[in-house]
């Protein structure tokens, strides 16, 4: 990977976690939002591949955390992003990125990996109290998982229609 | 041996990346609260607040802000003598007999504009534009006229965070108004907050007012935070579920005050070192 091309991906990420604090209370279904920024780091996973996969995940997760802790769970979105960018990364195949990120699998994976990650998250954020991590995650994880899914569509439909072009 | 080490780690460079990451993550997860990463966060809120702030004017769809500031100012006064009034009359009929009692004072506040909503699976919260600046600072309670928001929980010189409400990690110590049941509010997802450990053989209604109780080391005594909307006896269990609809709606929410109410430090560090909070 490039110096350029790693700029311009942090760039990148780093606008989508912004404009993720800024707007996601427009796009929030019933407190439900996308992760969108989680939808860039399967797609740096799937196109770049497993290590730049990873390290989007900990600098997004890590710039969350930042910005919303002050709870003393400072670490958990970096946590839980490093993991997710990780498992993304396994599907990553130099020859095959194109097509996959251009087919309804990318929204699968996003919605398998959004969903990894917010057990993991709610696991972690939950301990210690009497609040039932399951319970959370089938009224928060599951539907944020799906909607996240569903944002995937928008680069699903960009890469698909560039590659048919070209 | 070099040349193997080398070796295995390159092999193995994307699950030693991973481990590294997982380390610091974990670490910054023990670390908590140091002052290292309170500069840091400081930074980021204030970088991140003058963006909020810039693009703001999204969701403003009024410009009716002034006279809105001044009016909630105005029906914040009026609703603290409300409540002032209400729990004076209370205390007045349990405690009619007594001539000394204490007086109750109202605290000074910082009136403050939401400039950004961060809704993070159940960790809410809200970034307003007022900080150290204008005196706040952690742990001051934010208030609306109608009752309890939140609390601070980072500030910078110009904007601070507020952890509301519907946070997984808001505990707040409350009492039912009118029969003076003790209880911790907590939210576990959803649109109601839930009174803890209210024990099966106390007396709470539906339509009951909930507010901070005077156990509370970092709100003032009184604030409502909202009304009983059931209480359900669960078999097996020595307390009842208690659920309360809040008094502030937060999805409409665009002014709020900070409370100036520094809570007493040694208390607080007590309190934390005995597992309370």
């Amino acid at each position: 990977m490039r110096m350029g091309t790693i700029a311009l991906n942090a760039v990148i990420l780093m606008a989508l976690v912004i404009a993720h604090t800024l707007l996601a209370d427009l796009v929030a279904l019933g407190g439900i939002t996308p992760d969108l920024p989680l939808v860039a780091v399967v797609f740096i996973a799937l196109r770049y591949g497993q290590i730049p996969g990873t390290l989007a995940g900990f600098g997004t997760g890590l710039a969350f955390d930042l910005l919303s802790s002050g709870d003393g769970v400072m670490g958990l979105s970096a946590l839980a992003k490093t993991v997710a960018g990780f498992l993304a990364g396994y599907f990553y195949s130099e020859t095959k990125a194109q097509q996959l990120l251009g087919g309804y699998e990318f929204v699968i994976l996003v919605g398998a990996t959004a969903l990894v990650h917010n057990i993991l998250y709610f696991v972690v954020l939950l301990q210690g109290t009497d609040i039932g991590w399951n319970l959370a995650i089938l009224r928060y994880g599951i539907p944020s998982a799906l909607y996240t899914a569903a944002a995937a569509l928008i680069p699903m439909f960009i890469v698909s229609r560039r590659s048919s072009v070209a | 041996m070099l040349k193997r080490a080398y070796d295995i780690a390159i092999t193995f460079r994307e699950y030693l990346v991973l481990s590294a990451l997982l380390v610091v993550s974990v670490s910054l997860l023990t670390l908590g609260d140091s002052p290292q990463i309170r500069i840091l966060r400081s930074l980021t809120i204030q970088s991140l607040g003058l963006l909020q702030d810039t693009f703001n004017f999204i969701p403003d769809y009024f410009s009716l802000r002034s006279e809105n500031r001044s009016l909630r100012e105005l029906n914040l006064r009026l609703s603290e003598e409300v409540n002032l009034l209400r729990e004076a009359q209370l205390e007045n009929i349990r405690l009619r007999q007594m001539l000394a009692l204490r007086a109750k004072s109202a605290y000074p506040t910082v009136p403050a504009r939401i400039v950004g909503k961060t809704l993070q699976l159940m960790r809410n919260t809200v970034t307003l534009d007022v900080g150290r600046d204008q005196g706040v600072r952690d742990q001051m309670p934010i208030v609306t006229g109608v009752g309890l928001v939140g609390k601070i929980t980072a500030t910078s010189s110009r904007y601070s965070i507020g952890q509301i409400l519907l946070n997984r990690r808001m505990r707040v110590s409350a009492k039912i108004q009118r029969s003076r049941v003790d209880g911790i509010i907590e939210w576990e997802g959803g649109k109601n907050l839930a009174l803890k450990n209210v024990a099966k053989t106390l007396d709470v209604q539906a339509g009951d007012v909930v507010v901070t109780s005077d156990y509370s080391s970092l709100y003032p005594e009184g604030i409502r935070i909202g009304t009983v909307v059931s209480a359900v006896q669960i078999p097996g269990s020595l307390f009842q579920r208690v659920e309360l609809a809040p008094a502030v709606d937060f999805a409409t929410l665009e002014e709020v005050f900070v409370v100036t109410h520094q809570a007493d430090s040694s208390r607080v560090r007590l309190e934390r070192e005995q597992g309370g909070f």
